[in-house]
C-alpha cells in the first residue's frame, strides 16, 4: 500500500502539550515522497527533510554537528549560516549551541548518542538543563546497533538523560515520528533528547494518521489484555512481532505499548495497562537497569500499582562485544525469542493459561 | 518531575532569554570614565569584597576575585556597552564569567555600575533564598547573562553567544574571562577552535593569568607557558597587559579590532592572585577562605597602604 509521508506534513506550530498531532496527516498540501507501509525509511532522512521545512518557518532554527553531518545537508545547503559543523568537539558542539539558545535561538545538536551523552554530558546538564534552553539532542546509535562495539554503543543514555532535571527524554524507532516530534519540539521551551538506532534504515511501525503522537503519551502500538508489553524504538518492532507470535501460537493477547517517551513517563498509562492486563514485560536496547524498566518500576512502586508478573528485558552489566544487532539481544537475552517467553513466564498463572495448561496437562 | 506532566516542563522558567527583534531599545553608550576613576571604582570594588568577606560566615574565593578586580571593572565600567536599566537589549554586550567562582566579585562590580544592591548582596550572599550565590545564577537574578561554575564551559557558551551575533548582523561584542587554571579545560581549547574556524572577531577572552590553581602554582604542576602563543596557534589575535594597570587595561580594551572583524581576541592579564592585600598575595592560602574581624581590619589597611604607595 502506498502512501505519503509526513514530510511535508504542516509546521505544528500549537504547543507541544495540547495538540495530538498525528504522524501524516491525510490532506498534505503537496506530498513530496511516498513509500510503502511497513517498509524500512531512513530516519535520518527524515530529520533531513523536517529540518529543512522547520528552517523555513523558523528564522532561529540552528543545527550543530560534530562531524555527523553527512545527512543534515539539506539544512546546511539551504541555511548555511545556521549551520554550525564544529568537527570532532561535542563539548564545545553543545555548548555553543547553548549560548544560541541564550540568544534566543533553537539549536537542534545531532551526532552520536554514546559521546553526546557521555562526553558531552556535563554541558548539557549545566550549560542547558539547567537554565532550561530549548536544545534539541538528536542522535542515532542508541543501544547495541551499528556494531561498532562498546565505545560507538549508547546503552546507558537514558538512564543519564532521565537523571536531568527539566530534560524531555524521548526513544523513537518508527522513522515518520521522528519528524513529528521536531516538529512538535518547535513550541517547547526546556530541552529534549532524541534516540534513534542507527537511522539509516528503520521499520515504518504506524500507517501515517493511524496513531496519536503526543510527547509524554505512550502510544498502545496493539491492544490486548493478557499482559502489556512496554518497549521503546527498534525493539516496538520486536515487541510487536512477539505479540504476533503468542497469539498465534499460544493463544495469549499481549498489548503492546511504544513508550516513547521515557521523561515524563506516562504515568496514567502504565496505570491502566496494571489494571487491565495485570502482566508486564519490559524489553529495550539499553541496560536493563536505568531505562525504562526503572521508569515503568518507579511509577508501580509510587502508585502502589499490584502486578501478577513483571520481566525487565535489556543489556546485562556486561560490555556487549561484537555482532549485528539482532544477534546481540539474542545473546544478551532480550530478543525476539526472550521477549516470547518472558510474556509466557509472566502469564503462566493467568486464567485462560491455567485453563489451557489443565487441557494440555 | 511530575509523572505525565508535560505542561510542568513548559511552564517553567524561561529565563531571560531574549528573542531578536522583540526588543527595540535606544543604542547603549559605554561610559566615559579616566583612567584615575577607574582605580577609583577597582579599589572601591576591592573593599566592598573585603567587607563581604567579612560580615560572610563562609568562604570566599578572595584570592581570584582580587586577581580580576581590576579586569571587570574595566569591563563593567569602563568597555562594555551595558545598561542596568535595559537588560534586553539586543545590542548589548554580553560578558560571560567562565571563572564562575569570582561570582561575587562580579556582583559588586555589577552593583557599583547599577545592576543590583551592594547591601542586599552583602545581606543575603550565599543564603537560602538568595539570588547571590558563590556560582552566578542566570535564571534566579536577571543581569547576569549566564549560568556558570563548572570551568570550561565560558569559551563554548560565549563561542555561541558571539555566533549569534555575527549571524544576526549586530555589531555588540561577547566577553568572557577565564581564569588560566581552568584552560587546562580541554573544551576551551575545543572552542578556541570553534571561535577561529567561525571568524568570530566579536568574541574577546579575558584570561586572568594569575599563576595559581586551588593547590598549587601553576607552572609547577600545569606548564602553560608558553602561554600567549598557544593562543596565537589556535588562530587567535593576543593582547598581553599588566591585568593591574589600569591604563594598560584600558589601552588594550582601546586597541581591540573592531567586532566585524574575523579574528576572536584574547587579553591575557598577568595578575596576582589576592592583588592588593599583601598578606594574600601569591598565597596559596587565600584560594579561598573568611575573614575575621581582626583579618578583616589587616586586609583593609593593606588595600589602604597599596594605594598610598601607589
Amino acid at each position: 500500500m502506498a502512501i505519503n509521508t509526513a514530510s511535508s506534513v504542516p509546521t505544528n506550530t500549537g504547543s507541544a502539550d495540547s495538540s495530538a498531532a498525528t504522524a501524516g496527516i491525510p490532506g498534505d498540501p503537496e506530498p513530496t515522497t511516498s513509500f510503502t507501509f511497513g517498509e524500512l525509511l531512513s530516519s535520518r532522512t527524515v530529520i533531513g527533510q523536517t529540518l529543512k521545512e522547520l528552517g523555513e518557518t523558523h528564522d532561529n532554527l540552528w543545527v550543530l554537528t560534530p562531524d555527523i553531518g553527512a545527512t543534515l545537508v539539506e539544512f546546511r545547503d539551504t541555511y548555511p549560516d545556521r549551520f554550525v559543523d564544529v568537527g570532532l568537539s561535542e563539548q564545545a558542539c553543545v555548548g555553543i549551541a547553548a549560548g544560541l539558545a541564550n540568544e534566543g535561538n533553537i539549536p537542534v545538536v545531532s551526532g552520536m548518542l554514546p559521546f553526546l551523552s557521555m562526553r558531552a554530558l556535563e554541558q548539557v546538564r549545566s550549560d542547558i538543563c539547567y537554565p532550561n534552553l530549548p536544545v534539541k539532542i538528536v542522535g542515532t546509535h542508541g543501544g547495541l546497533v551499528g556494531n561498532g562495539g562498546s565505545t560507538h554503543y549508547a546503552v546507558e543514555d537514558l538512564g543519564l538523560m532521565t537523571s536531568l532535571v527539566n530534560m524531555t527524554v524521548t526513544s523513537i524507532g518508527d522513522p515518520l515520528m521522528v519528524g513529528e516530534v521536531l516538529r512538535q519540539s518547535m513550541s517547547m521551551t526546556g530541552p529534549l533528547y532524541i534516540r534513534l538506532a542507527v537511522g539509516k534504515k528503520d521499520k515504518v511501525i504506524y500507517e501515517p494518521g493511524s496513531v496519536a503522537v503526543e510527547i509524554g503519551k505512550g502510544i498502545t502500538a496493539r491492544e490486548g489484555t493478557d499482559l502489556t508489553l512496554f518497549a521503546h524504538g527498534e525493539t516496538v518492532s520486536q515487541a510487536l512481532e512477539a505479540a504476533e507470535v503468542l497469539a498465534a501460537e499460544h493463544g495469549i493477547d499481549a498489548r503492546v505499548v511504544d513508550m516513547f517517551t521515557l521523561k515524563p513517563i506516562d504515568a496514567d498509562l502504565i496505570q491502566r495497562c496494571a489494571e487491565e492486563t495485570g502482566r508486564f514485560v519490559v524489553v529495550e536496547d539499553h541496560l536493563a537497569y536505568g531505562g525504562l524498566a526503572s521508569q515503568v518500576s518507579d511509577v508501580i512502586a509510587d502508585r502502589g500499582l499490584r502486578l501478577e508478573g513483571f520481566r525487565r528485558l535489556g543489556i546485562p552489566q556486561v560490555f556487549a562485544g561484537f555482532g549485528e544487532d539482532t544477534e546481540l539481544r539474542d545473546k544478551h537475552g532480550y530478543g525476539l525469542q526472550a521477549t516470547v517467553d518472558a510474556a509466557l513466564a509472566v502469564t503462566e498463572n493467568r486464567p485462560s493459561a491455567c485453563a489451557n495448561q489443565g487441557s494440555a496437562a | 518531575m511530575v509523572s505525565g506532566d508535560i505542561d510542568h516542563i513548559s511552564a517553567k522558567w524561561l529565563g531571560n532569554a531574549i528573542f531578536p527583534g522583540e526588543h527595540m531599545a535606544a543604542t547603549i553608550i559605554r561610559p566615559e570614565t579616566d583612567v584615575s576613576e577607574l582605580e577609583d571604582l577597582s579599589y572601591d570594588l576591592r573593599e566592598k569584597l573585603l567587607l563581604l568577606c567579612g560580615e560572610y560566615d563562609g568562604s570566599v574565593h578572595i584570592g581570584g576575585d582580587l586577581s580580576c578586580a581590576d579586569i571587570l571593572t574595566l569591563l563593567f565600567q569602563y568597555g562594555m556597552h551595558v545598561d542596568p536599566q535595559d537588560l534586553h537589549n539586543p545590542e548589548r554586550d554580553r560578558f560571560v564569567l567562565s571563572k564562575g567562582h569570582a561570582a561575587v566579585c562580579m556582583y559588586i562590580t555589577m552593583a557599583i555600575r547599577g545592576f543590583f544592591d551592594y547591601r542586599e548582596i552583602v545581606d543575603t550572599y550565599g543564603q537560602l533564598g538568595s539570588a547571590y550565590g558563590m556560582h552566578p545564577c542566570k535564571v534566579q537574578l536577571p543581569g547576569v547573562e549566564v549560568s556558570t561554575g563548572s570551568l570550561g564551559h565560558g569559551l563554548p557558551l560565549a563561542t555561541g553567544m558571539a555566533l549569534h551575533g555575527r549571524r544576526s548582523g549586530m555589531d555588540h561584542r561577547v566577553f568572557t574571562l577565564m581564569g588560566d587554571g581552568e584552560t587546562g579545560e580541554g573544551s576551551v581549547w575545543e572552542a578556541a577552535l570553534a571561535a577561529h574556524s567561525n571568524n568570530l572577531g566579536n568574541l574577546v577572552a579575558f584570561i586572568d593569568r594569575n599563576r595559581q590553581l586551588m593547590t598549587s602554582f601553576s607552572e609547577e604542576r600545569v606548564k602553560l607557558e608558553p602561554y600567549p602563543d598557544k593562543w596565537r596557534a589556535f588562530g587567535w589575535n593576543v593582547i598581553e597587559v599588566d591585568g593591574h594597570d589600569m591604563g594598560a587595561l584600558v589601552a588594550a580594551f582601546d586597541s581591540l579590532p573592531d567586532p566585524d572583524s574575523d579574528t576572536p581576541t584574547v587579553i591575557v592579564c598577568d595578575t596576582v592572585k589576592g592583588k592588593g592585600v599583601d598578606f594574600m598575595e601569591a598565597n596559596l592560602a587565600w584560594h579561598a577562605g573568611s575573614l575575621n574581624d581582626k583579618d578583616l581590619q589587616r586586609a583593609l589597611a593593606a588595600l589602604a597602604d597599596g594605594r598610598k604607595a601607589a
